[in-house]
């Protein structure tokens, strides 16, 4: 199961990288949208892309957009890390077809439970 | 529009917003605290702007030390030579998130510009005013954290 | 002034009894800046003759208990429990209650409310329409009370376990908050209530949720509490504790039934059944926003 991270910044990419990889992901990264879609155009296709809104090229929301353009990306869970909160920008993001939405800054528990509520990962079971 | 009116996020806004970025990303055991105003001797420092509906400047400064300590932490580095764009990296990441969350509070819609960082401090225009300023402390020594917006013309 | 080795280790060991955090040696600093707001507010010289304290005050160790854990407060906390909410509590007591169309909730130690909330996130998707549901949450803490009140949550509280429909569809931007919306807040009503105490006048419930709290409490006292909220539980109502917590060594008053890993309770006597119940006429179940665990 590999997971694509796409942010500009490269802080934010080790972030996220050693979170999911933690979960159990391998990972590919990308510093703009359009680097992220070159991925997929090769072939390299992830089950879960970890999305920030704000970058050069081709920002997520744009992204988003053409992944889900896509019939044979339809299965990617797309799920945007950001710093964008209004609430008129995560409605946007869901109705562009993002399935979930992580407020920047968040902690490495808030990536998993999402990741749960999607069915990507199992939890331990509490003591 | 007034030109006197200051539109600014209130000091326990940003407390709120730069305590949730620090203790996210560097742990709840140290967490970010209200400082007494402190010598602050700057050796980084990085300001993102935004602009829009709203226009200003986040920034912070810290001492050398803390940002290396900031930086091992965030990236889970060990003891070692730290390179500076480590570092410039994890300062910059800081100061998008603070910045992030200040544009929320204020009028939208805005753009936050990507960050400018300085090992040393960073340059301010001479015709912006400071309208919110927080000391704090973590681990027990001096940071500031401040918005500065255009100087209202009189 | 620095707390002793004997203090440390039984803060210590208390803790990782009644809630499995280590605080391992190394971490006497952090015991000592947690315990001196609360020896200074026992009117204890030091923290150490506060720990001597500990020995015989439950009070005062419920506050260092609290004061040493990190509160993972999450929506939908552990999911399992309402998972089992949606699928076998709500549906039986749906049929149950179809003469009266109303289900009375009780979220005990509700803290910042997030469960009492999440209950009603549940109740607004699966309520028929005409029903209408009461969620009554109880704290010790008037402060916590206010803030269930106000329904503000920071943003590092919004990032765990809520799916962003929910959020988008409950809550609204509230300076660096989110803020629940009128509609949830309409069915959840705030009272004070301490545990260890006579309760005061409560209404019969359908359903309780007392989690993770009863840990608080030596083995008299739980026997106590479970005792009192037999006395305002219905007949065939639930009653869920948190997941490591069971009612097996405490009172023989409860039955249990298992949904998955989740432990219902039901007050002793109601015939117990792990089939769910035919859909009311009225109603059809629904898909949730969760997956389950």
């Amino acid at each position: 199961m590999y997971a694509l991270i796409i942010d500009d910044s490269r802080a934010m990419r080790s972030i996220l990288r050693r979170i999911v990889t933690d979960l159990g992901f391998e990972t590919l990264e990308a510093a703009d949208g359009q680097q992220a879609l070159d991925h997929l155009n090769e072939g390299r296709v992830p089950t879960l892309c970890l999305i920030d809104w704000n970058m050069p090229v081709m920002d997520g929301y744009t992204f988003i957009t053409n992944v889900r353009a896509n019939p044979e990306w339809r299965d990617i869970t797309l799920m945007m890390v950001t710093t964008e909160s209004e609430h008129g920008q995560i409605v946007r993001a869901l109705a562009a077809g993002a399935h979930e939405y992580v407020i920047k800054p968040f902690t490495p528990d808030a990536i998993a439970d999402k990741l749960e509520l999607l069915g990507l990962v199992a939890k331990a079971v509490p003591a | 529009m007034s030109s006197l009116e200051l539109v600014a996020p209130s000091l326990t806004d940003v407390e709120m917003v730069a305590a949730e970025v620090w203790s996210s990303f560097l742990g709840d055991e140290e967490p970010l605290l209200i400082g007494p105003p402190a010598e602050l001797t700057v050796g980084w420092s990085a300001a993102v702007s935004v602009s829009g509906e709203w226009q200003g400047m986040i920034s912070v400064e810290l001492s050398a030390e803390m940002a290396d300590q900031v930086t091992r932490r965030m990236l889970c580095l060990d003891d070692g030579p730290l390179p500076d764009e480590d570092v410039a990296d994890a300062v910059g990441e800081l100061v998008n998130m603070i910045g992030g969350g200040v544009k929320s509070l204020m009028p939208g819609p805005s753009a936050l510009s990507l960050p400018v960082v300085a090992a040393g401090r960073v340059a301010r225009p001479s015709d912006v005013t400071e309208v919110c300023r927080f000391d704090a402390q973590w681990a027990g020594s001096p940071l500031v954290i401040s918005v500065h917006i255009q100087s209202p013309k009189i | 002034m620095t707390i002793s080795q004997s203090s440390f280790a039984f803060v210590s060991d208390l803790v990782r009894r009644e809630t499995a955090m280590l605080y391992d040696p190394g971490k006497e600093y952090l015991v000592e800046a947690r315990l001196l707001p609360l020896a200074r507010e026992a009117g204890c010289a030091d923290v150490d003759s506060y720990v001597a304290k500990l020995q015989t005050d439950h009070g005062e160790r419920a506050k260092v208990l609290d004061a040493l854990t990190i509160n993972e407060t999450s929506w939908f906390r552990d999911n399992a429990p309402y998972q089992a909410f949606t699928d076998v509590m709500l549906p039986e007591m749906i049929e149950a209650r179809a003469h009266v169309r109303h289900i009375s909730i009780w979220s005990a130690a509700c803290s910042s409310g997030q469960e009492a909330y999440s209950l009603a996130m549940l109740l607004d998707q699966h309520l028929p329409s005409g029903w209408t549901a009461q969620i009554l949450a109880t704290d010790v803490s008037p402060k916590m009370l206010a803030r269930v009140d106000a329904g503000r949550y920071s943003q590092v509280e919004m990032n765990r376990g809520l799916p962003a429909t929910s959020l988008v569809r409950y809550f609204t931007r509230a300076g660096s908050e989110w803020e629940v919306s009128d509609d949830l807040k309409k069915m959840v009503r705030t009272q004070p209530l301490n545990l260890s105490t006579p309760f005061p006048l409560l209404p019969t419930f359908d359903i309780v949720f007392i989690r993770n709290v009863l840990i608080y409490f030596d083995m008299e006292m739980k026997r106590d509490i479970l005792r009192k909220v037999h006395q305002v539980i219905s007949p065939d109502g639930f009653m869920l504790l948190g997941s490591s917590e069971t009612t097996l060594d405490m009172d023989d008053h409860w039955g249990r039934e298992a949904h998955g890993r989740v432990q219902i309770h039901r007050p002793a006597g109601k015939p117990t059944t792990n089939t769910p119940p035919a859909a009311a006429a009225a109603w059809q179940p629904t898909t949730t926003a969760l997956t389950g665990a």
